[in-house]
């Protein structure tokens, strides 16, 4: 893999980065972080804070990986450097702890949903905003940013598996299964829809990019495992997942085990069997025809287009389904939520979301975004105005479909 | 002693005024590989105001000041030494007014070049100057080198498309160059200002020309077996009196680099040279030149000709050309570009002799260059890490610059002088010439205080950029 030392200055990757646009400070450039990178090896005097601080600010949306002509992965290898060598940035230990209590198991999952439940009642959003000055501006983000909630259980509880024969492993994610469980419903229906059979394992865990990225790649690779069996025995073709971060970091599996590993081959196996579910539907729907849509214009997860180069596949979902898409601007550019960059970084995180919910162009009333980080962090800058939603695209074109009478309508489980 | 750094301070907000030592190493290097320099400061204004007053505080400390946009240039342009501050215009990024009537967009200099094309289009208009780094360079980058691009062999460059500029002078006054009709009475100031290199004067904001977007627009791929034949096909088809947007050529290594970069194009491996060839204008006149242009690439043995069929493919073919540069790091641990232009004619033998070059050298040299306009740009590759080869590496460019100028040439097309290539401006120009052009920076700025080193060679003063490694 190519390393810092193969940067060739050229500086293409600067326009590409989200840190560099709202800061304008090389150090926080792509080019300016290899830099650092070889300075941090060379030179212990260079290990401060601030160095720390302009490295660390990196978000790993990788997109100076797309744009960068000699490729550099520079994203892996700030990624890498947070792991190897800079456990003090690594964000708060307790976190990391919290996170894996509440993500890394279907009961602290339920756990998760619930209190996020208890926080949109009457009563848990005065205590809220009762504490708000106590909580991290994070946190009070993310609580802005939660969907409508209608389920009370774990989707991949309510997802029934079509039984032998089944062509895909449908994965549901954390965050996903927990507070967006009805876009899961809505991917699977699609999914048959499109003549798939499906397989829900129960005991699906994590995909472990929030601990990768935060520097705690033993986590990852426990859930990795976990993973990597049930899609053996499921006998799957296709493991199927509709967050883009998820994706991303199951397209990976193979770089968490070291090369001679006996997991090496079974992970690569694994990966090469992943696609999105906008990939997997983006061109095997019925075409819908539609007069009354409502504008679509669609923001690119970086975990989309920069780490799997989707872009193109959600257009022609949302196409598909009838609506009309205007682009935005920048919309490949990272919207601050970056996994938990919105919790560990949260003024960087809100320029950002700033920068991106001002490119929404005025006549569109969705914003399709294929990732839960991205959904919450955009809808908490929405709430105000109240015209404007952002909405997963595998739920926009459920609609469609619905409307058409091609997907029923579920009752609301409780 | 940190007098001025209190006041730049003061002036800025700290925040906006770095001494940080890891900082400035960020700052040390541009797009040019072989030196860097470390500045004493790097400041971030944002306003005209703010910049006017900066070189006001720097000229009372008798400090140096060396303005950068992305950092992207090719010659050292942007890279300072220790007794220099380097103003850096990221935050002044605002495309102010676009004036479509009258076809003018107001910026300022950390406005990314690509920007301004994209937020021209929307009313059919765009900014034609397109160096190959134009996702990342900015305007006022561009003002300082005069860059040019794929698409200045019709269009022009940079002098061409800025109308009006604003500057800050070395005496801390302010001045406004040009006017909006395009056609100033008196000295041509704005046309000396651009292109000096930031040795004059520094552009805070910027009046330029927008283009309507050409009606109808083809793009070629013509896949030669043989470079000698491809420069030819180049010569033949300005001689027939076609003018295209653009002519590009790369040559086998080039291609071998950029299809394994970022955006492949897919072409057969065992190609010599491909011409990536843009005609537009007028739908009738396109269809007349593309006759043209087809009967003399047949004639000249092309191997296969491919048309773009969509705006997606033709975009890939031009991102695939445009960050050749930078491929450059797939095959080699660093490469230095030349930029000396030819008379188009003997591009054959030019590209013959920069074979001959490299041998003697014992460097291999890529070829990727604007093929229409006889500019060079031959892509010498090192390891910065063989002290050696970056002796010959310098060795073999400042051959290929004399070649240049001996077959009626010139040193540089676009990149600039910088501190690269200062020795062969003695070569270019005679020494009255040199006089002059010293007395034009001795009048603008005589305690040399802007962008010193660069640009014009000067005797007796003792620069301390690093060479690297």
């Amino acid at each position: 893999m190519a390393n810092w030392e193969d940067c060739v200055h050229c500086g293409l990757c600067l326009s590409a980065c989200p840190t560099y646009q709202v800061t304008g400070l090389e150090m926080e450039s792509p080019r300016g972080r290899l830099v650092l990178l070889n300075q941090w090896r060379e030179q212990p005097e260079a290990h401060d804070v601030e160095t720390r601080g302009w490295l660390d600010d990196c978000l790993d949306c990788r997109a100076c990986e797309s744009v960068c002509p000699s490729n550099i992965p520079t994203g892996h290898l700030v990624e890498a450097w947070r792991s190897q060598e800079a456990p003090e940035a690594r964000p708060p230990r307790s976190l990391i702890q919290v996170l894996e209590l509440l993500l890394g198991s279907p009961r602290g999952l339920a756990w998760f949903r619930r209190m996020a439940r208890w926080s949109q009642t009457r009563w848990g959003d005065w205590m809220v905003r009762q504490t708000a000055r106590w909580l991290p501006p994070g946190a009070r983000s993310v609580k802005a940013g939660l969907p409508a909630l209608h389920s009370r259980g774990l989707s991949r509880r309510r997802l029934d598996s079509d039984g032998t024969g089944s062509d895909i492993f449908f994965f549901v994610g954390c965050v996903m299964d927990a507070l967006y469980s009805e876009t899961n419903e809505h991917a699977a229906d699609l999914l048959r829809l499109a003549g798939h059979r499906l397989t829900i394992p129960q005991g699906q865990r994590c995909c472990g990019a929030v601990h990768r990225h935060s520097g705690s790649p033993e986590t990852a690779r426990h859930w990795a495992e976990a993973n990597i069996a049930l899609f053996e025995q499921s006998g799957a073709e296709v493991v199927a997942v509709d967050a883009a971060g998820c994706g991303a970091a199951l397209k990976e599996y193979a770089s968490l085990f070291p090369p001679d590993s006996p997991w090496q081959e079974r992970a690569q196996h694994f990966q090469n069997a992943v696609q999105d579910v906008v990939q997997l539907l983006a061109d095997s729907l019925p075409p819908l025809s539609r007069q009354d849509a409502n504008p679509v214009t669609v923001h690119d997860p970086c975990h989309h287009v920069h780490a799997q180069g989707i872009a193109k596949e959600t257009r022609s979902l949302l196409g598909r389904a009838g609506y009309a898409v205007t682009e935005m601007r920048e919309s490949t550019l990272c919207c601050g939520s970056a996994g938990i960059y919105n919790l560990t970084h949260p003024d960087k995180s809100q320029a950002l979301l700033t920068r991106k919910l001002a490119q929404i162009p005025d006549d569109a009333t969705y914003v399709a975004a294929a990732n839960p980080g991205c959904l919450m962090h955009m809808q908490s800058g929405l709430s105000a105005q109240s015209h404007k939603q952002v909405v997963h695209p595998v739920d926009l074109a459920w609609q469609a479909y619905r409307d058409a009478g091609l997907c029923a309508t579920r009752s609301v489980t409780s | 002693m940190t007098g001025w750094l209190d006041q730049l301070r003061q002036a800025l907000g700290s925040e906006h005024v770095l001494t940080h030592p890891i900082a400035l190493t960020a700052y040390a290097q541009d797009g040019y590989t072989l030196a860097s320099g470390r500045p004493a400061a790097v400041v971030l204004p944002a306003s005209s105001a703010e910049v006017q007053t900066v070189v006001q505080i720097l000229a009372a400390a008798d400090k140096a000041i060396v303005p950068r946009g992305a950092g992207t240039s090719l010659s050292g342009g942007a890279i300072a030494d220790s007794n220099s501050v380097i103003l850096h215009f990221s935050r002044m990024n605002q495309i102010h007014a676009i004036d479509w009537h009258n076809r003018v967009a107001e910026v300022d200099p950390g406005v990314v070049n690509q920007d301004i094309s994209r937020a021209l289009a929307p009313g059919g208009l765009f900014y034609a100057p397109d160096p190959s780094s134009q996702q990342a360079c900015t305007i006022g980058g561009n003002f300082a080198e005069n860059s040019g691009g794929p698409h200045c062999l019709k269009y022009g460059v940079t002098l061409n498309h800025i109308l009006m500029a604003d500057v800050v002078l070395p005496d801390g006054t302010t001045a406004r160059l040009g006017n909006l009709a395009g056609e100033p009475d008196g000295p041509d100031w704005l046309g000396l200002l651009i292109g000096s290199e930031g040795t004059l004067g520094i552009a805070t904001r910027l009046w330029l020309r927008a283009l309507p977007i050409p009606p109808a627009s083809r793009t070629f791929l013509a896949l030669f077996d043989s470079v000698e034949e491809a420069s030819r096909a180049v010569s033949d088809i300005i001689a027939a009196g076609v003018i295209p947007a653009a002519m590009e050529m790369m040559d086998k290594l080039a291609i071998h680099a950029v299809e394994q970069g970022a955006y492949p194009v897919g072409y057969p491996e065992d190609l010599e040279a491909v011409l990536l060839i843009e005609l537009d204008g007028e739908p009738a006149v396109v269809d007349a030149d593309r006759r043209v242009v087809h009967g003399i690439l047949a004639a000249r043995q092309v191997r296969a000709l491919r048309e773009a069929e969509s705006l997606e493919e033709r975009t890939l073919w031009w991102a695939n050309r445009k960050t050749a540069f930078g491929a450059m790091g797939l095959i080699s641990p660093r490469y230095y570009v030349q930029d000396g232009v030819i008379p188009r004619h003997v591009l054959p033998e030019a590209l013959d002799t920069i074979g001959r070059i490299g041998e003697r050298f014992r460097i291999r040299i890529a070829n990727v260059f604007h093929a229409g306009d006889g500019n060079l740009h031959p892509l010498l590759l090192y390891n910065h890490q063989d002290p050696d080869e970056v002796a010959r590496v310098k060795e073999a460019g400042s051959e290929i610059l004399a070649y240049c100028i001996r077959v009626g040439g010139s040193i540089s097309g676009e990149h600039g002088i910088g501190i690269e290539k200062l020795q062969e401006m003695a070569w270019q120009f005679a020494p009255q010439d040199l006089l002059a052009q010293r007395s034009v920076k001795q009048a603008f700025d005589p305690g040399g205080r802007f962008n010193p080193g660069k640009l014009l060679p000067t005797p007796g003063r003792c620069i301390d950029f690093r060479p690297v490694p």
